[in-house]
Parts: C-alpha cells; sequence; structure tokens
C-alpha cells in the first residue's frame, strides 16, 4: 500500500523566540515491511543550518536551528511510503514456546539476540515493578507459544483499558495508567512493554501513524488523522514482531512506521530548546494519512 | 611521648625560632623539642604501610624525608605548615563541599608529609597506566562503534545496554587520530604485597591536575631544600604535552581556540578549572559562553562571536547538550552535539566517554585485554562482583558483610556502602533493592588502604591513602604526570578517602637517584604558553563581572564612607537638631539604595535609628545593605578570577573573611563608637581600590573595571548631592548638611583649605561637581569614562565618528563645563532648581552610557526552555 502523510505542527508563542535548536524524529524510516520513497521536511521560519542523519536506532534525526526571530513555528513532514501487507507465515499455535524463548534469548549467541537484549531492559520512561510483572503473568505460561501470549496480553489489554484522550499526558507515570484503566495509545503501547519486559520478552516502541477511514458515507476530513504508537516484541524464532494494543490488532499494512526505540523517549517527533517564547505556548498539530496509487511519486 | 630516632642538637636555621628561643624561656623551649620528636613508628602487623618494607625496613626514598622532615622538628613544621595554609589561602584554593552546615567555599587542605615513590617503583605504575588507557581507548571506540566485545560475547549486552553513561546519542561519534579517550584518570591504592590496585577509573572531565599543581608550587616554597635535593620528578612537561595534545586535536586550519568548560564559580572544583585555564592559556568559559551557530560552536567575546575548536570539559556527559541529552541541563551548550558530530568541535573527553567509568568493566577488563590487545593487564584492578551475573548475586548475597556495594552508575540515588556497617535490617532492605535491580549493582572487596605518615598537630601519624593519577593522549600512547593527587583519609581508619569527604591532600613525589636534566625547550614553551594567555581574548561574561565588580566595590565604599560620616556626626559632641538629624538619615538610604529605610520614618525611628542602620549593615537579604552589595562583589570576583592578581585575591579573601565576622562583632549591636566597627570592611575596600590601580595591567579588563568604578562613583555623588544640596528645610543646619556632602565625598580637608577666600555652597558644589582636579568629583568620573571609551574602542573597530557612548559623555561634559557654580547653588522657593536639572539630566546620560556600553559588550541572555514537557525525565 502506498501512502502519503503530512504532519505539520505549529507552535505559537506569547514572546519571541529569538534562536532555537530543534531534533525531529519525523521522516519516516525503513523497515522490514516498509520503505519511504521520499520525505521532506519544511520549516518556516527557515532553519538557518540542518543536519540528517540516521540514528543509533535506525531512525531519520533531523536536527535544525533557527536564528531567525519568531513568534509562530511551523515544521512539516511530508513523506511517501510503500507498506507491505501483513505477514501471514508465523506458526501462532505451534511456534516457540515461552519457555523455548527465554532459554534462547539467554544462551543463543546471535548478534540478533544479543542486541534484542537491549530492549529487555528497563528504559528512561519504563521501569518494570511488581504491578506490571502481576498484570502480565496470566497470559504467560512456559508452555504456551510465545505468539499466543502476547496476542493474549494485546487482548486484555485492549478489554481491559478505555481509550480516553486528555486523560493521561506524557509525563503520566505507568502505575496510574494502571490504576485507572485509562489512557491514549503511548500508554498502552508503554504498558505493554513494560509487561513483556516483566517477562523477559524484548519489547520495543514503535510510533507512526494509521490509516483512518470516515464513518460510512462521510467524507474524510482533511487533517483529522492522527499519530499513533504500537509495539513490538522480539521472538528468537521469527524476529521482531509488531501489535497494536490500541486496537487489539497486528500492525499490518495500515500501521506506517516513523521511528522505533526503547520508548517514547528515543522517538519524541520534536524536541528542542528555545531560547525567550514566554509562558505556554500554543500547539496546534494536524496529521493527513492518504492512499496513493501505485504509480504516484510525485505529489 | 615518643622518642625522636635523630637526636636535636643542632641549632634551627630559622631566625624567627632563634629570636623566640632568645626572648622566651630557654628551657622549657628546649625541653619541648627534645620530647617533641617526628618518630614514624612501624604500623601494626597486618597493615600495609608505604613508609616500611614488608621486612620492616624504611624504604629509603622514605629514608631522606624523614630524616629532613626530623632535623626540622615539629615546631618548626607546624610553622611551615602555617604558611603553607596563608599561600593556599591567598591563591584562593577551595574544594566546594555541598553539605548542610558547611561554608560553601572550604579551604584545601595540604598535609606537608609528600606521599613518595621511587623511580622503579613508579616505571611499574607507569607502564601499567599507558596499557590502561590504550585499553580504555579502544573500548570507548567499540562501545561507540561495532560493539564487538558485545557480538563477540566478551562482555554481556547488559552490562553496557544497562548503563546510565552509555549515550545511544553518542554512537558513531568519533576523533580523527588514534585517539577517542584524551584524558585518563585512575584512583589506585597499593596492597599489602606492594602491588597496586586501581579502584576507579576517571574518564569523563577528571578534576585534580590543578589541585596537584598547585600542592607542588605550595611544597617548592614550603619546602625549597628538602624538594631540590630529593630530585623530585617535575610536571611542567606533562602540561606541555596536555596543551599541545589539545591544539592539536583542532578540526580547523587557522589558529587552534581551546576553551576549558566549567559548569561555572560554584562547582565543587571551580579552583581546579580555573587554575588549569590559566596554566595552559586558554579561557575558562561557562556554558553561556559558548553558542551554536550555523554549525559551529563560538564563544561570546567582546568583539563579538570567536570560532571554538576544542572544548576541553569539566561538565558531566549528560549536561553537554539539553537538546539531546539531560533536557533540565542548564550547564550545557544547546545543539552542541550536533556540532561534535560534524567534527566541527572536538570534545576531550568526547561526550559519552563516562560509558567506561561502569564498575560492571572492572569484572570484565581481563578478558577484554585479551581480546584487544591479545595479553593480560599488567595492572590490577579491585576485584568487583557483577550482581547481574547470577553467580555473583549468590556470592554476594553470601558475602555481603564483607564487601563493599556500589551502584554501577553515579546518577543512582544509593550511594557506595560497606556491607559490614549494616544492620540485618537495612541488609536485607539493600538485597531486596538488589534482586529488584541485578544489573545496577556491583560488589567489591574492600581493600586496607596502605597507610603514609601525616603531618598531625606537630607529629606523624598513620593515615590511609589514595592515588589519583593523570594521563593524557600523545604520539601514539599515552604519557602520565609524574606525580598525582594523593588524598588521606581524616583518621587511621577512615573508611572514605574523598575530596567529597573533606579529606587532606598531599603532593606525590616521584623520585629519581639523580636530579631530573630540564631541557632549554621546556623552559621556552611555558614561557610561550603565558604569553599567548595575556592575548587571548575572553568571554564577554567576565568583562561584564569585572564591570560590575568595580560597580559594587565603589557602592560599597560610598555606602560605608556616609554611614561613618553620619556616624561621626551623629555622636558628635555638637548635637545636631532633628531636622538635620531627618535628612542626614535619609541620604543613607539614599545612597545605599535600602528604600524605603529612614524616607518615611516616623519620629520615633529617627530619634533611634540604630536599628535600621544595624539593618543597612548587616541584612544580606536586603538589596543594598553592606553585605548585599558585597557579596555581590564577591560573587563578581568570583565569576572573574582568573584575571585577578593573587594579591587581589587575598584582599577579597579578606573582605569575605570581614563579612563572614560580622555577624559576631554586630552581635550586641552598634559600639559606642560605630564608625570603628565599620574598619575590618574598609580597609580591604580601600587595598582593592588600590590594587585596582596599581597592579592591572591597562588591558580591557582594566578599563570595564575601572568603568563601573567611575559609573557608580558618578551614581552616589549625584545621589548624594541630591539628598544634602538640593532641597532646603529651613530648620535642617545648611552647615551641618555641607559638612556631611564634603566629608562623605572626601573633600573637606580641600574645602576648609580653600574657604578662607570663599565659602559655603557654592564652593561645596564645586569641589564636588566642577573641579576636574578632584579625583572625587562629577566631572572627573566623566572624563575619566571618555578615556576609557576610547581605549576600549580603539582595541575593538576602527570606525570613524563618534558612537552613542561618545555623545552621551560629551553632552555630560560640557553640560558640566558650560554650568555657572553662582547659578547651580542659587536656591529659590526652598530648591536649587538649576543643580536639580542639571542633575537630572546628567543621572539620565550616565545611565544612558552604562546601558549602551552594556548592550554593545555584554551578553543579554534569555534563559533557554524546552520546546517539549519533559517532566518525566526527572
Amino acid at each position: 500500500m502506498r501512502y502519503q502523510v503530512k504532519h505539520i505542527t505549529k507552535y505559537k508563542y506569547a514572546n519571541k523566540v529569538s534562536h532555537c535548536y530543534n531534533l525531529a524524529n519525523l521522516m519516516p524510516r525503513n523497515t522490514a515491511r516498509q520503505t519511504c520513497l521520499e520525505s521532506r521536511m519544511i520549516i518556516s521560519p527557515q532553519e538557518t543550518h540542518a543536519n540528517k542523519r540516521t540514528d543509533y536506532f535506525g531512525n531519520i534525526s533531523y536536527h535544525f536551528e533557527i536564528q531567525t526571530p519568531h513568534s509562530e513555528l511551523t515544521i512539516t513532514a511530508e513523506s511517501l511510503i510503500d507498506v507491505a501487507e501483513l505477514r501471514t507465515d508465523l506458526n501462532n499455535d505451534l511456534g516457540i514456546s515461552y519457555a523455548d524463548a527465554l532459554k534462547l534469548l539467554k544462551e543463543m549467541p546471535s548478534i540478533d539476540v544479543i542486541e534484542a537484549r537491549e530492549f529487555c531492559l528497563d528504559s528512561p520512561m519504563i521501569k518494570v515493578n511488581q504491578e506490571l510483572i502481576d498484570y502480565a503473568t496470566p497470559s504467560f505460561s512456559l508452555s504456551r507459544p510465545l505468539y499466543t501470549c502476547v496476542e493474549e496480553l494485546t487482548s486484555r489489554i485492549f478489554t481491559d483499558f478505555t481509550y480516553t484522550p486528555g486523560f493521561t499526558n506524557i509525563s503520566t507515570p505507568l502505575s496510574e495508567v494502571l490504576a485507572h484503566k485509562k489512557g491514549v495509545c503511548q500508554d498502552f503501547a508503554h504498558l505493554q512493554i513494560g509487561c513483556l519486559r516483566a517477562m523477559g520478552i524484548p519489547a520495543k516502541y514503535v510510533s507512526g501513524y494509521m490509516e483512518t477511514l470516515p464513518p460510512p458515507g462521510q467524507e474524510k476530513l482533511v487533517g483529522a488523522d492522527a499519530t499513533h504508537a504500537w509495539i513490538a516484541y522480539y521472538s528468537p524464532e521469527d524476529g521482531w514482531i509488531e501489535f497494536d494494543p490500541t486496537n487489539d490488532v497486528r500492525a499490518g499494512s495500515k500501521h506506517i512506521v516513523t521511528a522505533e526505540g526503547r520508548d517514547y523517549y528515543d522517538v519524541t517527533p520534536l524536541k528542542g530548546v528555545i531560547f525567550g517564547g514566554g509562558k505556554s505556548p500554543i500547539l496546534e498539530v494536524s496529521v493527513d494519512v492518504a492512499r496513493k496509487p501505485e504509480g504516484v511519486i510525485n505529489r | 611521648m615518643s622518642k625522636p630516632i635523630y637526636p636535636q642538637n643542632q641549632p634551627l636555621p630559622q631566625p624567627q625560632l632563634q629570636m623566640q628561643a632568645q626572648t622566651q624561656d630557654q628551657s622549657q623551649k628546649q625541653g619541648s623539642t627534645t620530647t617533641q620528636g617526628l618518630n614514624y613508628n612501624r604500623p601494626a602487623a597486618g597493615i600495609p604501610d608505604q613508609v616500611y618494607t614488608p621486612d620492616g625496613a624504611i624504604k629509603p626514598e622514605w629514608d631522606y624525608l624523614l630524616n629532613s622532615l626530623d632535623n626540622l622538628g615539629s615546631k618548626a613544621l607546624k610553622e611551615r605548615q602555617d604558611k603553607a595554609r596563608r599561600i593556599l589561602r591567598d591563591d584562593g584554593v577551595t574544594y566546594n563541599i555541598y553539605a548542610e552546615n558547611s561554608p560553601s567555599n572550604s579551604e584545601w587542605e595540604l598535609d606537608l608529609v609528600p606521599a613518595i615513590i621511587g623511580s622503579e617503583a613508579w616505571s611499574v605504575i607507569e607502564a601499567g597506566l599507558l596499557e590502561r588507557a590504550e585499553l580504555l581507548n579502544l573500548m570507548l571506540r567499540d562501545f561507540y562503534g561495532e560493539r564487538t566485545l558485545l557480538k563477540q560475547n566478551i562482555i554481556p549486552p547488559e552490562a553496557l545496554f544497562g548503563h546510565g553513561g552509555f549515550l545511544r546519542a553518542c554512537h558513531g561519534i568519533k576523533i580523527p587520530g588514534e585517539h577517542e579517550l584524551i584524558l585518563h584518570s585512575a584512583d589506585m591504592v597499593q596492597r599489602a604485597d606492594g602491588t597496586m590496585c586501581v579502584l576507579s577509573d576517571r574518564t569523563q572531565a577528571p578534576s585534580g591536575a590543578g589541585y596537584v599543581l598547585e600542592n607542588r608550587t605550595v611544597m617548592s616554597r614550603v619546602f625549597p631544600s628538602l624538594f631540590r635535593d630529593s630530585h623530585v620528578h617535575r610536571l611542567a612537561s606533562f602540561f606541555q604535552r596536555l596543551r599541545h595534545k589539545l591544539i592539536s586535536l583542532s578540526p580547523s586550519d587557522g589558529q587552534a581556540r581551546v576553551v576549558v568548560l566549567t559548569p561555572g564559580a560554584h562547582n565543587e572544583t571551580y579552583f581546579d578549572h580555573s587554575y588549569i585555564s590559566n596554566y595552559l592559556g586558554f579561557p575558562l568559559v561557562q556554558s553561556g559562553d559558548l553558542v551554536v551557530r550555523n554549525g559551529f560552536v563560538w564563544m561570546k567575546s567582546l568583539d563579538g562571536l570567536d570560532r571554538v575548536d576544542v572544548i576541553l570539559r569539566r561538565v558531566d556527559d549528560v549536561s553537554c547538550d539539553p537538546v539531546e541529552l539531560r533536557s533540565s541541563s542548564q550547564l550545557g551548550v544547546p545543539g552542541l552535539l550536533d556540532v561534535v558530530r560534524a567534527g566541527r568541535v572536538i570534545m576531550a573527553n568526547p561526550i559519552g566517554s563516562g560509558v567506561l567509568e561502569n564498575p560492571i568493566l572492572l569484572k570484565y577488563l581481563p578478558e577484554i585485554s585479551k581480546a584487544l590487545l591479545g595479553r593480560e593487564l599488567r595492572l590490577d584492578s579491585v576485584k568487583t562482583y557483577w550482581c547481574g551475573d547470577p553467580e555473583d548475586l549468590t556470592f554476594v548475597t553470601a558475602h555481603i558483610k564483607e564487601l563493599i556495594i556500589k551502584p554501577i552508575y553515579r546518577g543512582h540515588s544509593l550511594k557506595s556502602v560497606f556491607g559490614g556497617d549494616l544492620s540485618q535490617a537495612e541488609t536485607t532492605e539493600l538485597l531486596q533493592k538488589i534482586r529488584h535491580q541485578p544489573t545496577q549493582f556491583v560488589a567489591q572487596e574492600r581493600i586496607d588502604k596502605p597507610h603514609v605518615p601525616s603531618l598531625i598537630n606537630g607529629g606523624l601519624e598513620p593515615r590511609p591513602a589514595i592515588l589519583r593519577t593523570f594521563s593524557v593522549a600523545a604520539d601514539n600512547s599515552y604519557i602520565v604526570m609524574p606525580g598525582g593527587l594523593t588524598r588521606v583519609g581524616n583518621e587511621v581508619s577512615s573508611p572514605i578517602v574523598s575530596m567529597q569527604a573533606g579529606c587532606p591532600s598531599k603532593d606525590t613525589w616521584i623520585t629519581a637517584t639523580e636530579p631530573e636534566r630540564i631541557s632549554e625547550n621546556e623552559a621556552n614553551e611555558a614561557g610561550q604558553a603565558e604569553l599567548e594567555a595575556s592575548l587571548m581574548s575572553l568571554p564577554s561574561r567576565v568583562i561584564e563581572n569585572l564591570f560590575w565588580m568595580g560597580r559594587y566595590a565603589e557602592r560599597a565604599e560610598a555606602s560605608l564612607r556616609i554611614l561613618r560620616t553620619v556616624f561621626m556626626m551623629i555622636n558628635d559632641e555638637q548635637a545636631i537638631n532633628k531636622a538635620s538629624q531627618r535628612i542626614l538619615l535619609q541620604s543613607i538610604t539614599e545612597v545605599t539604595g535600602t528604600h524605603p529605610g529612614f524616607l518615611n520614618a516616623t519620629d520615633e525611628q529617627l530619634a533611634n535609628p540604630e536599628e535600621e542602620l544595624l539593618l543597612i549593615i548587616k541584612d544580606g537579604n536586603r538589596p543594598g545593605s553592606i553585605k548585599s552589595t558585597l557579596n555581590s562583589l564577591l560573587y563578581c570576583a568570583d565569576e572573574s578570577k582568573e584575571l585577578l592578581s593573587s594579591d587581589t585575591i587575598r584582599v577579597i579573601n579578606d573582605i569575605r573573611d570581614a563579612l563572614d565576622n560580622l555577624e559576631s562583632s554586630l552581635a550586641n549591636g552598634l559600639s559606642s563608637a560605630p564608625e570603628e566597627d565599620l574598619d575590618p570592611l574598609v580597609i580591604p575596600l580601600i587595598a582593592l581600590s588600590g590594587l585596582m590601580q596599581e597592579s592591572m595591567v591597562r588591558g580591557v579588563g582594566w578599563h570595564f573595571l575601572d568603568m563601573g568604578r567611575r559609573v557608580e562613583r558618578g551614581v552616589q555623588i549625584m545621589k548624594t548631592v541630591t539628598t544634602l544640596a538640593t532641597y532646603i528645610d529651613e530648620n535642617a543646619s545648611k552647615r551641618t548638611l555641607l559638612n556631611a556632602m564634603l566629608r562623605s565625598m572626601e573633600v573637606f580637608i580641600t574645602y576648609r583649605r580653600h574657604s578662607r577666600n570663599r565659602s559655603g555652597m557654592e564652593l561645596g558644589l564645586e569641589l564636588v561637581l566642577l573641579d576636574d582636579t578632584n579625583p572625587r568629583s562629577l566631572i572627573f568620573q566623566f572624563e575619566q569614562l571618555q578615556k576609557h571609551f576610547s581605549a576600549v574602542r580603539r582595541m575593538g573597530s576602527d570606525t570613524k565618528g563618534l558612537e552613542e557612548e561618545d555623545r552621551v559623555l560629551l553632552e555630560a561634559v560640557t553640560k558640566l563645563k558650560l554650568s555657572r557654580i553662582n547659578e547651580l547653588a542659587e536656591s529659590k522657593d526652598g530648591s536649587r532648581s538649576e543643580l536639580v536639572d542639571l542633575l537630572i539630566r546628567l543621572n539620565t546620560l550616565l545611565s544612558d552610557f552604562s546601558n549602551t556600553i552594556s548592550d554593545r559588550y555584554f551578553d543579554h541572555r534569555i534563559d533557554p526552555q524546552q520546546l517539549v514537557n519533559t517532566s518525566w525525565e526527572d
């Protein structure tokens, strides 16, 4: 499936910003199931200096510096991405058992396994604790296939938790999400990652977009799409497999990846330091995900 | 009391001592020298001692030293210790300890007995350190590059990935050439068998080299002949190599600009930073002095932005860039890491090098060495168990009472603890924490630190010692400083020996059997460094602080002068009337700026002004009080310390002491002659202004310092004249007020000399405002400002024509010159309106001048903030 994504972020400041330094993770990366055909950043006021690079996790980071005083900053990321259909060759019920997976993770000397073990450890925003262990344990038994365990955990999060925009923000701790059973996609992703790591399974955070379809009979609204987040876990047999706990599905051709990391900290879409600006800037975000015919390259 | 090993029958060479011996009771003196020997006994069995060989003999390198110290005798040593303390204090050597109830600046303590290591023993240590630095260098490259040590299963991935010092943002950064690790320090101790053992590696921003230099300077001054005759290896060439290495790292073709980045004057080791920067001849900068622009790093200096090529950092890894690393950091430079990545600035040590301080690595070092160097390490590390390894965890659980437990990363809330010190409950709690996050803890064997002799109460006593070494990359290996920073415990059995714990330090002598030859080349290089240092440009922050130092010094002086004048007049035998007293007291409020103060005081308060006066002196929380102004002065002095002469630092220290004593000396209120209470403050301030005039090079720093002084003096003259001479209260004594004005501006004597011919307000105003031969007149201030500004302008651009600053000064001088003294002195309807108008205009001009030069030369930094909420980070 080919998509065009347009992601606009706008900051309006109370006072002028004299200069600023920013880091954007808004240009989609390539993954095993997607290819980013083109992508560009348009910044207003225009950046004085910029640097695009591939970071530690393989994401595309765009560093930019603005030396023009401004009271409004607009960052537009435009990309064209091909996303493959869902892999269906996985052995759902006959695949590697949880017990074997743990054993291989510990003992297998392959580079992939060694690198995946990084994602078993605590990360800046996700610390394993007893609550997470308690929540995850019912889905994991040693003889059960790992895939089935994760699938069930995904469904339980989907069922137990209510999608409630505005209840949490990025600094809400997992314990609060667990206590109130409310949150948004990034809370559910963090929660599931925490559960998987609590069970000794490497898990990472995936940020991106999901194509949304309008209710039957209605036009799709421009800018109504949103950024999305889900997870990937590592199986020593099958590699990284993505699940979306917010929608209780495997991430497939409707899931467009921007970046991957240990948690939100590693993939923050936009961060930086501004000089001036006053208090409480107004933030506006709009996202458009549009299907394009395969032949289309240009907008 | 112990008996001396060496008889004390020779007269001491100290003239002071001889004098004392003559004047004091001779027999008593004699008695004390014979009983107070400097015996350093062989320690109890089992505790290693650096002085003695395992079979109980004194090592040859210690023999000469102990002999010489003994010959000096404990009294002379005490005097040398006092002298050392004086030098350290005058040089402003501090190590700031962050702890409650401790003064913010702790003076550096140097124990006069050096730690001695013989050449042969040292060459073994040196070889081990070189190899270790080379290995750490390869590890650093591997961790931020291929990570083969992980891929080949030499270290478990959790050991690297779980360490807070592994900064993923630094992945892929490389410095051209062979070295990633530029500086390496190790803390080490000697084991009972005489071999050295590394306790920890310091690879981020190792501090202490400046203290080593200072200790050495003091020792060579306090013990000139002992030092010379001991053939101690010199340190200078190490610092030349360090300087050379930093310059050679520069990525640009032109002359390399190297800066030393410090967290600031309140950092615990700021002295070390400023000493090193001065010694090497590189500007000392703080985060606000640097800015990233167009993909390069620049230093803000008086003439704009200067490109920076190399940064010797004393700021921790994670604090270096709030964009990509710890976002709450105020100590870093936003955008720095991306400039580093592009290779346009080189950091020494590179950001991310803190990963090597991970103590888990000590466990794997032998294996890593075999993999990377193909051999085992010569220099041993402390035995380390990693709780992330199940076997080690079992061992640690069983032997926790014998081990030191440490978190692997310094940011961890838990500090190192010795298991043996814990109660059963505490042990259980600690084990729980470890089991919760096993990868985050190591346990290490406790090594009895070897003893060295320390000078305690005039005798030699054993104290545990630890050595910090310093290495710098050079050619294709490293060179090790021949010496280091030895620290000794406060007690004979101190478990912790660190600068943080306030432990004394020692100079470390590597002694050769023959004197070292100093090549002429080395001597020349040192001279060169000093020359370049004097020409280097300064961050504009330093200049700004000098300007404000001048202003605060003058403000403090003016405040003290008006206080003294008023005290004297109020307490004079000639009583002054109520109305005069009111105006006098109000002038204090105006000059100090401690409003509202006496401005709307009741008659009761005016009759009993002591309470308010006391607050104006000692209430540090009140802006304008003497204490608050002097605190600001001290702050500015700290920020520009590297430009102040050692005499100036000494005077600044006197001011600090006087301030510290203010509370106790004024505890019972003002004395009967309160003007004398202020003397301890007045005298060092006068000394300070003398030093500024007499011992500062007429460079850009001096011009700004004196401009600050002149601006402030102008402001104070106008305030004083305004309160005492512009409005006329018929009930007040004109004579009293005129006297107060003249006295507080120190022209009373001149006035009296001239007053045979003329008298009264006309003469007074002329002296105070228009007399260009009086260095305290208003016109003199404006004329000096003109001279300073044109000098500063000449150093910068060569534009012709008048700048805004020239215009305001010209107008001020012209206005003063054109004014007629009789018109100024003329009063109508209770005020001198001509004088009022003139002063208002001049005041505007002076503040315009001050604002314009501030805008032109100083950096007006807006505080940075994060684009997005990052509160979850902390």
